[in-house]
């Protein structure tokens, strides 16, 4: 081989990950292999690419659409579906923005949009974003206030445990099994007041953890309920009951 | 000189000019003798063409190699090749960005990118579903986390009319909702708050850890 060519090859090997990266889905093709009709795809599409062209995840759109068309929505309803979500984005983009991060990585607009439409406030959004050290942690923290505002803690209180872990430097895998120690305090007769003040105290369904909010200790939490899963055991959820009576 | 042994050191010495050679008397006459008449014999030989050589080598340089160093022969053959030592280590680079960075965008592009998924796909838990349906003919759960197919996520029916499945998911978020009969979307009626989907129906969310599971 050739200087030439291996030069060549050399700068194929650096430029192939970043064209992979670069390279999203194609949301036409994903529209039609899911089956939604050509009208329908199209006004999808539309609504995708203006949002892409405000610097929006138009895959987070298509994946909506997608998930209406699966549930046999109608049409029509679906664009306004896609089009008041990607309204949501924007408002998600904005609000992570003022947290400071300029130009926000898609997965960070769209777990920003989640938690706006869960009920928390663009300045709550913002203080989970400005408070996480990589953007990957912005994902799941704002998941775990959502999760833990769920288990009955004041949203400001889920705001408060999920900075302080943050800021703490807690991993993602710690910060995602905080709902569950949540849930586990919860059942053990715990009121949400007394969960997220000993959350904040980087205490588990155990009890506190001297110190404050860190890196705790590695294990299964105690006292979790029959319903939590084990390590290497697939959870099962409490009792069944039907669902809408079927 | 003996008939099968040929010419001696000696003989060939003095054949070749070599006046010192000790040849008997008898045996350098033979020599001379059959050295006489070899030349005799080639000057009877019609002189060669002057321009043999010449067309010698031109049909040589014409000539196609029996076997062509294509396909698999180029394989299998060995090649020289000639690299500079200083582009090693960019290869090696470039490698382990090829090994690092594709993995990241495949798991972007995925269809589940609706989910907040946090963490690589290699990062997975087995979480069971369950949902008491007596009088279902069939149930399927679909989610986020498998692009809401109804039909990639079948459940099994168990004792007493409950349908159950266990599924790896990613750490992270997911919304999901149990699809009766092919065609009624229920929530989970384990979970323990719903999120509006944006089609006036309701997800469940699941939040899975590395230790443990809520469905909220």
């Amino acid at each position: 081989m050739s200087g030439s060519g291996i030069r060549r090859l050399v700068a194929l090997l650096l430029v192939c990950p970043a064209a992979l990266a670069a390279q999203g889905p194609d949301v036409p093709a994903r529209l039609a292999d899911r089956g939604l009709p050509p009208e329908l795809a199209q006004r999808v599409l539309v609504v995708a690419q203006s949002a892409v062209a405000r610097g929006l995840p138009g895959d987070a759109i298509a994946d909506r659409a997608i998930e209406g068309w699966a549930k046999r929505i109608p049409p029509a309803r679906i664009v306004a579906a896609v089009e008041q979500y990607a309204v949501r984005l924007g408002d998600a983009r904005d609000a992570v923005g003022q947290a400071g991060i300029a130009v926000p990585p898609p997965e960070m607009i769209v777990a920003a949009a989640e938690a706006l439409g869960r009920g928390l406030g663009p300045v709550q959004v913002g203080a989970v974003v400005h408070a996480a050290r990589t953007p990957g942690a912005v994902a799941p923290g704002l998941s775990v206030v959502t999760a833990l505002a769920a288990e009955g803690l004041a949203p400001d209180a889920a705001v408060g445990v999920v900075v302080a872990a943050l800021r703490d430097g807690r991993s993602v895998e710690q910060l995602l099994d905080m709902p569950s120690n949540a849930r586990a305090m919860r059942a053990g007769g715990m009121e949400p007041g007394e969960v997220g003040r000993r959350m904040m105290r980087g205490g588990g369904p155990g009890g506190e953890r001297p110190g404050g909010v860190g890196p705790r200790p590695q294990g299964l939490p105690p006292g979790m309920p029959p319903g939590m899963p084990r390590q290497g055991q697939p959870p099962s959820p409490g009792g069944h009951r039907p669902p809408g009576g079927g | 000189m003996k008939r099968n042994d040929g010419f001696g050191p000696e003989i060939q010495r003095y054949l070749d000019g070599d006046g010192a050679a000790e040849v008997p008397a008898d045996e350098r006459a033979r020599a001379d003798l059959l050295a006489e008449a070899a030349r005799a014999y080639g000057e009877s030989l019609p002189p060669l063409d002057a321009r043999l050589d010449d067309a010698v080598m031109a049909a040589l340089r014409a000539r196609t190699p029996l076997v062509a160093p294509t396909g698999w022969r180029w394989f299998v053959a060995p090649q020289s090749v000639r690299i500079r030592p200083v582009l090693v280590p960019l290869v090696a680079a470039a490698a382990l960005a090829l090994w690092f960075l594709p993995r990241g965008a495949v798991q972007d592009a995925a269809p589940t990118s609706g989910a907040v998924a946090a963490a690589a796909p290699h990062d997975t838990v087995f979480v069971r579903f369950d949902l008491s349906a007596p009088d279902a003919r069939g149930v399927a759960v679909a989610g986020s986390f498998n692009g809401w197919r109804p039909e990639s996520v079948q459940m099994v029916r168990g004792v007493g009319g409950v349908w159950s499945v266990t599924v790896p998911l990613a750490i992270g978020e997911h919304r999901y909702q149990f699809v009766v009969d092919g065609q009624r979307w229920v929530p989970d009626p384990t979970a323990r708050a719903l999120v509006d989907d944006g089609f006036g129906g309701r997800n469940s969310v699941i939040v899975v850890g590395p230790k443990g599971v809520v469905r909220s």
